[in-house]
């Protein structure tokens, strides 16, 4: 054996981290399930592109870099709650800054009857019992490196509740804000959310920032749907330049169940965002749409896995990405049909525009079917913007760069016209067609 | 043969057949199932430096050909065994395996060929003989590792075709195998790429001069015979600048318990203008039924499109093989170049199948097609990978795939793993897959009109494939469709 080569400045500056107190520490198997997920996460470092799940995301430059875990001073640190208004979005709000809850700018009075809604924090210092099952999650594959850190260092999140058969007509929003602090700093959040049988939950998940930063921030969400509940899960992603967020989200799909989910992708300077979603109850239906659009030296990479393992399922993915500048966009759809899964109509669609000559877009659909009784199809290109159609928009008087960003807009609308929320709908359009450079 | 009711299909079409018929039919399954009792010499089993040099020996090779093999050898033994593939394999002990056995008397024409052999070929249906004056294809005969016999060489020399075995080249062309043998697919390009580049027995050489177009088919066959071997060829094809060949292969062996490994090395190399088409029916022993024995089908192909304007087409039919794990790739070097895929993949019983092709877009204006269709029946996985790669310089690349998987049965698995990764805003560049399984309309329709369930399956599989099958040289057409037909049955029911 060659001797074992310096630890990573990453790994190096986490040797001291299982000494600090989180909320619910004392707990004996809290205690052990984050010892054991960051000793684990220590032993195996960070994934390097020879696992499967990071090969077009090296994490080299991050492991050379050194965070400080958790931000003491995140419960005075201003910043304008006026940033966190989305329009069309005035119900109950939970807001989080580098990783904190703040209840100032938080808005929790009045929640509708049939919802619980907390930060983490607080219940895992009352009572975490309850927590038990979704936080003893155990991580197995070697892609899921962050979600072991992140479970052994998550001390808040939200914790959400919708009774069953109650129907919250206002959306929830979530906001997690990076604020800049002395140094570059690493947060943690764990999201528990469960929506209960014949329950209806609108749920607005937004990242923002209001400075420059480069924070490293990871989330790991678990949603259950129960049988016959519905969700409308709506996410935009405004993460400051260049900081680095991890995202991990995990859905279970009950019988006859109903998810929505709606993403932009905006910000991030290193962003990464597995969704695995199991269709568990038959007549389960699963619905993603997503879109990024990228410039400067932005790297993004979104792992889509979908499983189909109860009778009758359908699930529908169309999703978009745009590279421009330097930027490099990263896309997996996986769909899996399991043995037995009969009926299980399944579709995913992959577009990219590849606007520059130095950006790069690696796609990858794939399709694992073990059962016959099935439809599934999936479709990716890479392409770019239609010469033809950028010379019309010209010779009717449009300068170049607003031809270009107007089809670009066009080209990403097809992932938003199913969002039942108008007022945010055009919000989104707004924001993308702000984004683009 | 005696029949157990069991296996006689119990719908009412079958039982209108005779029982005489439905033997025939079962008798044959895997048609190309026999031992042919010849001498044989070989090398005891095991692989060592010193088995390298042996084998070298024993062909007489020349110095460079021994060091470029130990050279492929140490580099082997500091690679690690892949498990990247969807792949259920046990490991393969490379000790077990015999590096080279030849028929005993060799040949110094076809007239001399052992009787023995040129009917075991007869069985085969491969004309090695008079009738392949009338088929017009030249034929190269390759026997366990080595080749037994070229037809047309005379005629193929007229116009200054090379097409001989690769023994034969490394001694009569040294300077062109030199120049191009390990130049597409390097000695360390991957773990059974070196393991052949180490041990590789024989093979086919073909090599067409500026200009000239090969003016009939070319043709080798592979028959694994002998017990305890593996089969390790080596194919190289050299299409000068202008020149084109059409370029066949076909495979089969014996039926046995064992898994033998036959681990190969394709390399094409296409100059300015040039067109390679290469054609495969991929019919080695699956194995029975429970998945005991048949053959481990390692092989590495790639296709180097050098020159500007040139092409390179594969097309490939594979029934056969109890665990398929290839690859036929084109890199796209020249501007404007062209590599196709075409692919038929049929799994039944417990075979395995992970194949696909790369296509690496590196010239301008470069195009490729990519066509493949997997069948799964039985308890088998078949697994399409691809990767279609445009470098930075690819101004104007295009890209059209296009994957489709048809079920038939409920414990099987199809899957697609395809790559992209584009660098240039110029291209274009897509995918389309679906699965699906025969529609109960489509087999209701084919009964009402009064035919069985089994031709029905494979008059609907037969349109499935029809995409490649066109792309087929039609002798290897009808092969293809009888092969489909053959591998299917049992499989609906």
């Amino acid at each position: 054996m060659s001797q074992s080569p310096a630890p990573l400045p990453f790994i190096d500056a986490l040797r001291d981290a299982a000494g600090v107190r989180l909320p619910g520490s004392g707990q004996a198997w809290l205690d052990t399930v984050r010892r054991e997920n960051l000793e684990t996460f220590l032993a195996d470092g960070l994934p390097d592109t020879r696992t499967e799940a990071w090969k077009y995301t090296a994490l080299r430059a991050l492991g050379q870099r050194r965070f400080a875990q958790g931000d003491p001073d995140a419960a005075t640190r201003a910043f304008d709650p006026r940033a966190l208004g989305l329009p069309g979005v005035d119900g109950p709000r939970l807001v989080f800054v580098n990783g904190v809850f703040r209840a100032d700018l938080s808005r929790l009075d009045g929640l509708p009857a049939g919802l619980t809604l907390q930060p983490l924090s607080q219940v895992l210092e009352r009572d975490p019992e309850p927590l038990r099952f979704a936080l003893s999650r155990r991580y197995r594959e070697a892609g899921d490196a962050f979600a072991r850190l992140n479970t052994a260092l998550a001390g808040d999140g939200v914790m959400l509740r919708v009774a069953a058969g109650a129907r919250i007509s206002k959306p929830v929003q979530l906001c997690f804000v990076g604020v800049p602090a002395s140094g570059d700093l690493a947060w943690h959040v764990r999201n528990v959310i469960e929506v209960g049988e014949g329950a209806r939950l609108d749920l607005v998940e937004h990242h923002l920032h209001d400075a420059p930063h480069k924070h490293l921030g990871t989330l790991v969400t678990d949603l259950v749907l129960q049988n016959d509940a519905h969700l409308q899960h709506v996410q935009l992603q405004n993460a400051a330049e260049e900081s680095v967020l991890i995202r991990r989200g995990s859905l279970h799909l009950g019988a006859r169940s109903q998810a929505a989910l709606h993403v932009l992708e905006l910000g991030g300077g290193l962003v990464r965002h597995d969704l695995h979603a199991e269709m568990r109850g038959d007549q389960a239906r699963l619905d993603t749409r997503g879109v990024f659009v990228l410039r400067g030296r932005q790297h993004l990479d979104t792992q889509l896995s979908i499983r189909h393992q109860a009778l009758n399922t359908a699930s529908e993915s169309i999703w978009r990405g745009v590279a421009d500048e330097r930027a490099r966009g990263v896309f997996r759809g996986a769909i899996v049909v399991a043995e037995g899964a009969d009926g299980s109509d399944a579709s995913l669609s992959n577009k990219n525009l590849l606007l520059s000559s130095l950006a790069e877009i690696d796609t990858k659909p794939e399709l694992e079917i073990y059962a016959d009784e099935v439809k599934a199809a999936h479709g990716a290109t890479v392409g770019q913007l239609d010469e033809r159609a950028l010379f019309y928009l010209r010779s009717r008087g449009l300068p170049y760069a607003e031809a270009r960003a107007l089809l670009t807009a066009a080209f990403c609308r097809a992932v938003f016209t199913s969002l039942p929320n108008e007022t945010l709908r055009d919000h989104f359009s707004e924001a993308l067609l702000a984004h683009l450079p | 043969m005696t029949i157990e009711s069991t296996t006689v299909d119990s719908n009412s079409s079958s039982a209108l057949r005779d029982n005489a018929e439905v033997a025939a039919a079962l008798g044959r399954r895997y048609e190309a199932g026999f031992v042919t009792d010849i001498e044989m010499h070989s090398l005891p089993p095991g692989l060592s430096e010193d088995i390298v040099r042996q084998l070298s020996a024993l062909k007489d090779e020349p110095e460079w050909m021994t060091e470029w093999r130990l050279k492929a050898y140490r580099h082997w033994l500091t690679m690690p065994t892949p498990h990247w593939a969807k792949l259920n394999i046990a490991p393969i002990d490379f000790q077990a395996i015999s590096y080279y056995a030849s028929p005993k008397n060799k040949p110094k024409s076809l007239d001399e060929v052992d009787p023995k052999l040129l009917e075991a070929y007869d069985k085969l249906g491969v004309p090695l003989h008079e009738r392949a004056k009338l088929a017009g294809v030249a034929v190269d005969a390759v026997f366990d590792s080595v080749s037994v016999g070229t037809t047309f060489r005379k005629e193929l020399a007229e116009v200054g075709v090379i097409f001989c075995s690769m023994s034969e080249a490394i001694k009569e062309h040294p300077e062109l195998v030199q120049k191009y043998l390990g130049s597409v697919v390097p000695t360390g390009d991957n773990y059974f790429a070196a393991l052949n580049s180490a041990v590789f027995s024989d093979g086919s050489f073909v090599f067409i001069p500026k200009g000239v177009r090969c003016p009939m088919e070319l043709s080798t066959y592979f028959r694994i015979n002998a017990g305890h071997t593996g089969q390790f060829e080596r194919t190289l094809i050299i299409a000068e600048d202008g020149a084109t060949v059409s370029y066949l292969e076909g495979c089969t062996a014996p039926m046995r318990d064992e898994n033998q490994l036959h681990a190969a090395v394709v390399e094409l190399v296409a100059l300015e203008k040039a067109n390679i088409k290469y054609s495969t029916v991929q019919n080695w022993y699956p194995g029975d039924e429970e998945g005991r024995g048949g053959i481990y089908n390692f092989v590495t192909k790639r296709g180097d499109c050098r020159g500007d304007d040139s092409k390179i087409s594969w097309t490939q039919v594979e029934t056969g093989s109890a665990i398929t794990w290839k690859y036929p790739s084109c890199v796209l070097r020249g501007d404007r170049s062209v590599g196709e895929f075409y692919s038929v993949a049929l799994t039944h019983h417990r075979q395995q199948a992970d194949t696909g092709t790369k296509m690496i877009h590196i010239g301008k204006g470069t195009k490729s097609k990519i066509v493949s269709k997997g069948i799964s029946a039985g308890k088998s996985s078949n697994s399409y990978r691809g990767l279609v790669k445009v470098e930075k310089g690819a101004d104007g690349a295009r890209n059209y795939t296009q994957c489709d998987s048809l079920l038939i049965g409920k414990k099987c698995g199809a899957h697609t793993f395809p790559y992209m990764e584009v660098k240039n805003p110029s291209a274009i560049v897509e995918h389309e897959a679906t699965t699906s399984k025969i529609s109960d309309d489509q087999l209701f329709y084919c009964r009402a009109r009064g035919i069985g369930e089994e031709d029905a399956v494979s008059m609907i599989v037969d349109g499935f494939c029809k995409q490649v099958f066109r792309e087929l040289p039609m002798e290897f057409a009808v092969e293809a469709k009888k092969l489909l037909e053959i591998s299917l049955e049992g499989a609906v029911g």
